[in-house]
C-alpha cells in the first residue's frame, strides 16, 4: 500500500511563514480533506506535492523513499497526480485525444490506429464508470463537469511507471454546477473503491462531510487537527478553521417576541420538481429548508420567485396573492439571490451599480421610464456600505470582485427595494469563511429589522445557526418543519433520508 | 498612428503622387464588373491616356446612392468634368450637385436627361433595322417568321418595334409568333423550350423560315431547338443581337445561326472621351445623344475581329 | 498612461484618420459642406446602424436589415404607382418594418430560434418578398412622386446658404430617439442586462421575452426608416438595393464598440464608428484612390481598429496566451 508522509515541513516567503511544521499522512483508499480559510497555507502545500515549490525544512516520504523536495518528473513518477479547478481542453479534439494528450497515440503502419486509441479511452472512461460518455465526441460538448471527469479518467490510461494513486483535487467543484458536483463525487468513490486516496482541498463545508475520511484543517500555516471525519464535525472544523466560537459566528437566534406577523402563506404549492409545500412565514423568522441535493430546495424558492411556472396550490403576500413571474413578484416585495451567482445573478463585465439597481430600475427612474443615474448611484452606494461591500467604487465590474463580495452584491441587489421577503440560495457557496460570517451577521440583522428570510442551504451549521425553524425537503415534498433551536447535525441529517434511514447510514 | 501610416502607404502605392495634369476626369458606375463595362471603361481610359487626362475610375459595386455619394465627393474634389454609366433618372441628387458646381456630366450608355450633357451609345433602333433587313432579304422577302422579343425592359422594346416595322413591310413575310421568353435564367433554356413547341406545331419542312431575335440568348435557344429536332438543313435563318461570344462560335461554326450584331463598346469608351474633350474645350453638342456605329457580324467577318 | 491608451486609442486613430484628410486635403475636406455632404452620404446606414445596435445591446443580430430596407422601398414605390399619397405609403411601409420587426422577434424570442439563423431566414424571406412585390423590377421615373425623391435632394437652408440636408436631419432625430431609448431610459438599461447576462436578468425581474420581442420591431422600423430614405435618394426602388447596409451597420456598431470602456454597443460610439467608414468612402475618393484599393484599406482599418482594441484590452501577451 502506497503511501505519503509529510514531516514537520515548513516554507517561509520573506516574513510570512507560509508552512510551519505541518506533518500529514496520505494513504490509499481514503479521502483526506485539507480545509482552511483563504491564506492558511493550503496551496503552498499543494505546490508542494507538485514539485513546483520546494520546502525549507522537513521531509517528505513516498512509499519509504525519503526526500527534502520533489521535483514535478519525481511527482509524477511517484504516482501523483493533480486536478485543478480550471480545465484546459483541446477544443478541436476529441475526448479520447484529450485523454492522450502527454502520451504517443497508439500507432498501426505509421499511422494513428484511431480504434486502439478509443479503446484505450473508452477503457480508462469505463473503469471511473462514465460508460455514457463516447470517446469520439469532441472535448467542447461536454459541460465543464465532464470535461474534469474525463480530466481524471485520462489519467488512468497507459503510461510507464508507477500507476496514479493519490489524486489532489484543488477546489475542484469551484466551476461545477451541483449536478455535476454530484458526478464528480460519483467517480472520487469509485477512485477510492479501487484503492486510490485522494487529496481533497476545498472550503465546502457539506461536500467535506459527505466525502472525507479524514479531515486535517490548516490555519495560518500550521496543522490545527488532523482526525477522522467520525471524530469531528462541521461546526467543530468550522471553529478550528476561523480559531472562534460557533456563538460567536451565528447572530443570537430570535425569541418569540421578535418575530412579527404574518407575511408569507404557502399551501399546497407544486412547481416543476417541487411536488408538494405548505408552511407560513412570519416577518422577523428565517425559514431554513434543508435536504440532500435534488430534493427540491432550490425549486422551492424559484416556485415563490415564479421562476418557475406554479401547477397548484395557493401562495400569498400579506393576503395578496403572489404573482406569477419575476417580474411581478419582485414588485410586490420579493427578493431572491440565486444559487449560482455568476450565471444566474451577476452580469459579470457590468458595474456593480449597474448590478444592484437593476430589478429597480422602475421605482428608481422619473416617470417610470427616464433614468435618474445619481440616485441609483447613491442607492448602489448606500446598498453597498449596507452589506459590508469592499470594491474602489460602485463602477467597479462585478468580475474583478473576490466571490465573498461579488455574493454581497447579490445582497445589495436583493434590498435595495426594501423587500419583505428574502429568499437565499446557498448564500454562502464559494464565499471564504472571513466574508461568510460578515453574510451571517447581515442575515442576523434583517431577521431583526423585520424581514422574513427563507434559506436554502447544503450547510448544516448554517441552517442550525441562522434559522428560527428548518423545513426538511424530501423528493420533492417539505415533509416537515423543525425547530432549530436544541437540533444537532446528526439528527437533522438522518430527517433527510428519514424513510430509507438504515441504508443511508450503512453507506 | 498606425492607421495614419498605413494610410499613407496605402496611398503612396497607390500611386496618389498627385502630378498636377490638364484634366481631371471621374468615371463612376456601379456596374464595373459587368463584362461590356469594362469594355466602355477601358476605351475611355486608352483614349484618355492619349489626352494626357487623370482618370479615376469609381465602382460603387452595385450601389445606386453610392453613385450619387460619390459623386458629391468627386464634387468637392474639383473635378473637371464626371463620366457616370446608371440611369440618371436614379441619381438626380448627384447630376444636380455636378450641376450647381458647373461641372458636365457625360454619360456613357446611361440614359437621357437634361442635365446630362450628353450620352452616348448604340442605337438600338439601327442594330434592329439590321438584324431584320438582313433576315428578309435571305429569305426573299417572303415566309414565315417566328420573333423573340422583349418588352418591359426599354431598349430591347424599342429593337423590338423596328422589326416589326421592317417585317411589316414585306407582305409575303408572315410573323406566326411574337414570343417573349422567361429571362430569369438568362432566356436560353425557355426560349428553346418554347422553340421546341413550335417547331411541334409546324412539322413540315419549310414552314418556318427564319428565327429573329432581339438579343443573342434566344436566338441561341432557338439554334439549339432546331438542332436538336434534326431539323437544321432546312435553312431556317436565326439572327440574334449584341454579338456575345457565344453567338460569335455559333454564327463562326457556320449553322443556322448566321448574324448578329456588336456593339463597339471601346468605341463608345473613347467617342465618351472625346466627347467630354469637346464639352471641355467649350464646344456644345448640337444633339444630346451620340450614336457609335455598330457592325453587323455574318460568317464572313466573324474571325475578323 | 497605458490604460489612457487603452481607453482613447480607438477614438486617436479614428481622429489621426480625419486629421490625415484634412492634410491631404487642404481646401475640401474641413468645409461646412464636405462635412454636410458625409452626414448626408452615410445618413441610411446612421439609422440601420443604431437601430442594430438596440438588438446589439442584448447580444443579439438582425441580418435581415438590409433586406427589409430594400422590401420597405419596394412597398412604397408600389403604392405610389397604386395612386398612395405619400404619407400613407410613407406609413404602410413603415408598417411593413414594424411586421417585420415583429416576426423577428416573435421567431427570436418566443419560439427561441438563435437570431443568427432566424434573421439569416428573414433576410432570404424578405428579399424574396420585395422580388414578387416588385416583379424584380427597378421602380422609377413617373412612378415615384417628385416630391418624394425632391425630399432627399432637400433641407433647410443654413446661414451662409448651404441648405442642411433632411436625410442628415432624419438620421439625427433617429439617433437622438435611440440614444433616449437605450441610455435615459430604464427599458434601455434592462436590454444592456439582458446583453450582461440572460439568465441573470430574467431571475431579477426583467421581462426578458417582451423586451427582446420589442427590441427586434426597433430595429424592423429602423431598416424601414433606412429603406426609405435610400429609395428617396435615389428615387427609385429596386428588389435589392438596401442590402448592402446590413454588413456595413454591423461593421459599423463593431467598430464604435472598440471605443467603449467595457466593450459594449453604445449608439454614439455607433455614430462614430459609421462616420468613420464615411470619411473614409469620402476622402479617399477625393485622393482618387482605386475603388478596389479602397474595398481593401477600410476592411484593413475595420481589422485594425478592432485588432488594436483587443489587445488593448487584454494585452498582447495575453492575447498570444490564448
Amino acid at each position: 500500500m502506497p503511501q505519503l508522509d509529510l514531516d514537520r515541513i515548513s516554507r517561509a516567503f520573506g516574513a510570512v511563514q507560509a508552512l510551519n511544521g505541518v506533518s500529514l499522512s496520505l494513504r490509499s483508499g481514503e479521502v483526506h480533506a485539507l480545509m482552511g480559510e483563504n491564506g492558511a497555507g493550503k496551496s503552498t502545500l499543494i505546490r508542494l506535492l507538485a514539485g513546483l515549490d520546494r520546502p525549507d525544512g522537513g521531509q517528505i516520504t513516498i512509499s519509504a523513499t525519503a526526500t527534502h523536495g520533489l521535483t514535478p518528473a519525481q511527482s509524477k513518477a511517484s504516482g501523483l497526480r493533480f486536478i485543478h479547478q480550471e480545465l484546459h481542453p483541446v477544443p478541436g479534439l476529441s475526448v479520447a485525444e484529450n485523454m492522450h494528450l502527454d502520451l504517443p497515440y497508439p500507432k498501426r503502419f505509421g499511422l494513428v490506429d484511431w480504434a486502439a486509441l478509443n479503446r484505450a479511452a473508452r477503457k480508462a472512461l469505463d473503469r471511473l464508470g462514465l460508460g455514457s460518455l463516447d470517446p469520439r465526441t469532441p472535448m467542447t460538448a461536454l459541460g465543464s463537469g465532464d470535461q474534469m471527469l474525463v480530466r481524471i479518467a485520462a489519467t488512468l490510461v497507459g503510461g510507464d511507471g508507477t500507476p496514479p494513486w493519490l489524486y489532489v483535487m484543488d477546489e475542484p467543484t469551484a466551476a461545477l454546477t451541483t449536478a455535476e458536483s454530484e458526478r464528480l463525487f460519483e467517480v472520487i468513490a469509485g477512485l477510492v473503491r479501487q484503492g486510490a486516496g485522494v487529496l481533497y482541498v476545498s472550503h465546502r463545508m457539506p461536500e467535506v462531510v459527505r466525502l472525507a475520511d479524514r479531515v486535517t484543517v490548516l490555519r495560518d500555516g500550521e496543522v490545527v487537527s488532523s482526525r477522522p471525519l467520525s471524530e469531528t464535525s462541521a461546526s467543530q472544523i468550522i471553529e478550528e478553521m476561523t480559531g472562534r466560537q460557533l456563538d460567536a459566528i451565528f447572530p443570537p437566534r430570535p425569541t418569540d417576541k421578535t418575530v412579527g406577523p404574518m407575511v408569507l402563506r404557502i399551501a399546497g404549492l407544486a412547481a416543476g420538481r417541487l411536488k408538494s409545500a405548505t408552511f407560513d412565514l412570519r416577518a422577523g423568522e428565517v425559514l431554513g429548508v434543508a435536504g440532500i441535493a435534488g430534493s427540491g430546495r432550490g425549486a422551492l424558492l424559484q416556485a415563490i420567485l415564479g421562476a418557475i411556472p406554479r401547477q397548484v396550490g395557493q401562495a400569498t403576500l400579506g393576503g395578496q396573492p403572489l404573482r406569477s413571474s419575476p417580474v411581478g413578484t419582485w414588485a410586490q416585495g420579493i427578493a431572491y439571490v440565486p444559487r449560482e451567482r455568476r450565471s444566474e445573478g451577476l452580469m459579470l463585465r457590468r458595474s456593480i451599480a449597474e448590478t444592484i439597481v437593476l430589478p429597480h430600475l422602475g421605482a428608481l427612474a422619473r416617470a417610470a421610464l427616464f433614468l435618474n443615474p445619481t440616485r441609483q448611484r447613491q442607492v448602489a452606494k448606500e446598498r453597498g456600505a449596507e452589506v459590508l461591500l469592499k470594491a474602489r467604487s460602485v463602477q467597479q465590474a462585478c468580475q474583478d470582485l473576490s466571490g465573498g463580495n461579488q455574493q454581497k452584491v447579490m445582497f445589495a441587489r436583493a434590498l435595495a427595494g426594501t423587500p419583505r421577503v428574502l429568499l437565499l440560495d446557498e448564500p454562502t457557496r464559494g464565499v471564504d469563511i472571513g466574508a461568510r460570517v460578515e453574510i451571517y451577521r447581515l442575515i442576523g440583522q434583517l431577521r431583526e429589522a423585520g424581514l422574513a428570510v427563507i434559506l436554502a442551504s447544503s450547510d448544516l451549521p448554517e441552517l442550525i445557526g441562522l434559522s428560527t425553524r428548518i423545513a426538511v425537503m424530501r423528493d420533492g415534498h417539505l415533509a416537515e418543519i423543525l425547530p432549530a433551536d436544541g437540533l444537532t447535525e446528526a439528527r437533522l441529517l438522518s430527517r433527510f433520508y428519514h424513510r430509507h434511514q438504515e441504508e443511508s447510514l450503512s453507506a | 498612428m498606425t492607421l495614419h501610416k498605413l494610410l499613407i502607404g496605402v496611398a503612396a502605392a497607390a500611386g496618389l503622387g498627385g502630378v498636377a495634369s490638364a484634366q481631371d476626369v471621374a468615371v463612376i458606375t456601379p456596374y464595373l464588373a459587368q463584362p461590356g463595362t469594362q469594355f466602355y471603361v477601358d476605351g475611355f481610359k486608352a483614349r484618355a491616356d492619349e489626352l494626357g487626362w487623370t482618370v479615376n475610375v469609381i465602382d460603387t459595386a452595385g450601389d445606386v446612392a453610392a453613385v450619387i455619394s460619390r459623386m458629391e465627393d468627386v464634387v468637392t474634389q474639383g473635378v473637371d468634368a464626371i463620366v457616370i454609366n446608371v440611369d440618371p433618372a436614379q441619381i438626380g441628387a448627384g447630376l444636380s450637385a455636378a450641376s450647381a458646381a458647373g461641372i458636365p456630366v457625360v454619360g456613357m450608355d446611361a440614359g437621357n436627361d437634361p442635365l446630362v450633357a450628353a450620352n452616348v451609345t448604340s442605337n438600338g433602333y439601327a442594330m434592329a433595322a439590321e438584324t431584320s433587313v438582313y433576315v428578309a432579304n435571305r429569305i426573299g422577302g417572303k415566309g414565315r417568321v417566328v420573333m423573340f422579343t422583349f418588352d418591359p425592359f426599354p431598349p430591347v422594346q424599342i429593337r423590338g418595334v423596328i422589326a416589326d416595322a421592317v417585317f411589316g413591310n414585306f407582305p409575303d413575310i408572315e410573323v406566326i409568333d411574337r414570343i417573349t421568353p422567361d429571362v430569369s435564367d438568362g432566356g436560353i433554356a425557355d426560349s428553346r423550350a418554347q422553340m421546341e413547341a413550335i417547331l411541334a406545331a409546324n412539322p413540315d419542312p419549310g414552314s418556318i423560315s427564319a428565327v429573329w431575335a432581339a438579343w443573342d440568348q434566344p436566338a441561341l435557344g432557338a439554334l439549339q431547338a432546331i438542332e436538336a429536332a434534326g431539323r437544321q438543313g432546312e435553312g431556317i435563318v436565326i439572327t440574334g443581337i449584341d454579338a456575345n461570344p457565344q453567338a460569335r462560335d455559333a454564327i463562326a461554326a457556320g449553322g443556322n445561326f448566321e448574324a448578329s450584331v456588336a456593339q463597339d463598346f471601346q468605341g463608345i469608351g473613347s467617342t465618351t472621351a472625346d466627347t467630354v474633350a469637346r464639352i471641355l474645350k467649350g464646344e456644345k453638342p448640337v444633339q444630346q445623344v451620340i450614336y457609335v456605329p455598330t457592325k453587323l457580324i455574318t460568317a464572313a467577318n466573324v474571325n475578323a475581329e | 498612461m497605458i490604460t489612457v491608451m487603452r481607453r482613447f486609442g480607438g477614438l486617436a486613430g479614428m481622429l489621426a484618420i480625419v486629421l490625415f484628410f484634412a492634410i491631404s486635403l487642404p481646401d475640401t475636406f474641413m468645409t461646412l459642406r464636405n462635412w454636410l455632404n458625409i452626414s448626408q452620404q452615410v445618413s441610411m446606414l446612421t439609422v440601420v446602424a443604431a437601430a442594430m445596435t438596440v438588438v446589439m445591446v442584448m447580444g443579439d443580430f438582425d441580418l435581415s436589415v438590409g433586406s427589409m430596407a430594400s422590401l420597405a422601398g419596394i412597398v412604397a414605390a408600389v403604392l405610389f404607382m397604386q395612386g398612395w399619397s405619400i404619407p400613407l405609403a410613407l406609413l404602410a411601409a413603415l408598417g411593413v418594418g414594424l411586421l417585420g420587426g415583429l416576426f423577428n422577434g416573435i421567431m427570436v424570442s418566443l419560439v427561441g430560434i438563435l437570431p443568427f439563423v432566424a434573421t439569416l431566414a428573414t433576410l432570404t424571406v424578405f428579399s424574396g418578398l420585395a422580388y414578387v412585390i416588385s416583379d424584380g423590377r427597378t421602380i422609377f421615373g413617373r412612378d415615384i412622386p417628385a416630391a418624394f425623391g425632391d425630399f432627399a435632394r432637400g433641407g433647410p437652408n443654413l446661414p451662409g446658404g448651404i441648405a442642411l440636408p433632411n436625410l442628415t436631419l432624419v438620421a439625427a432625430l433617429t439617433v437622438l430617439v435611440i440614444w433616449i431609448v437605450l441610455e435615459q431610459t430604464s427599458y434601455g438599461r434592462r436590454l444592456y442586462a439582458i446583453g450582461g447576462n440572460r439568465e441573470a436578468a430574467r431571475l431579477a425581474g426583467i421581462p426578458v421575452m417582451l423586451l427582446r420581442l420589442s427590441a427586434f420591431c426597433f430595429t424592423g422600423v429602423g431598416a424601414a426608416i433606412g429603406g426609405l430614405m435610400y429609395a428617396s435618394r435615389v428615387a427609385s426602388a429596386n428588389p435589392t438595393q438596401g442590402d448592402g447596409l446590413m454588413l456595413t451597420a454591423i461593421a459599423a456598431v463593431f467598430l464604435g464598440m472598440t471605443l467603449t470602456r467595457d466593450g459594449q454597443p453604445r449608439v454614439l460610439a455607433t455614430l462614430v464608428g459609421v462616420f468613420v467608414l464615411g470619411v473614409l468612402d469620402n476622402g479617399l475618393t477625393q485622393m482618387r484612390v482605386d475603388s478596389y484599393v479602397r474595398e481593401v484599406m477600410v476592411g484593413a482599418i475595420i481589422l485594425a481598429a478592432v485588432g488594436l482594441s483587443a489587445i488593448g484590452r487584454n494585452g498582447l501577451a495575453g492575447q498570444l496566451r490564448r
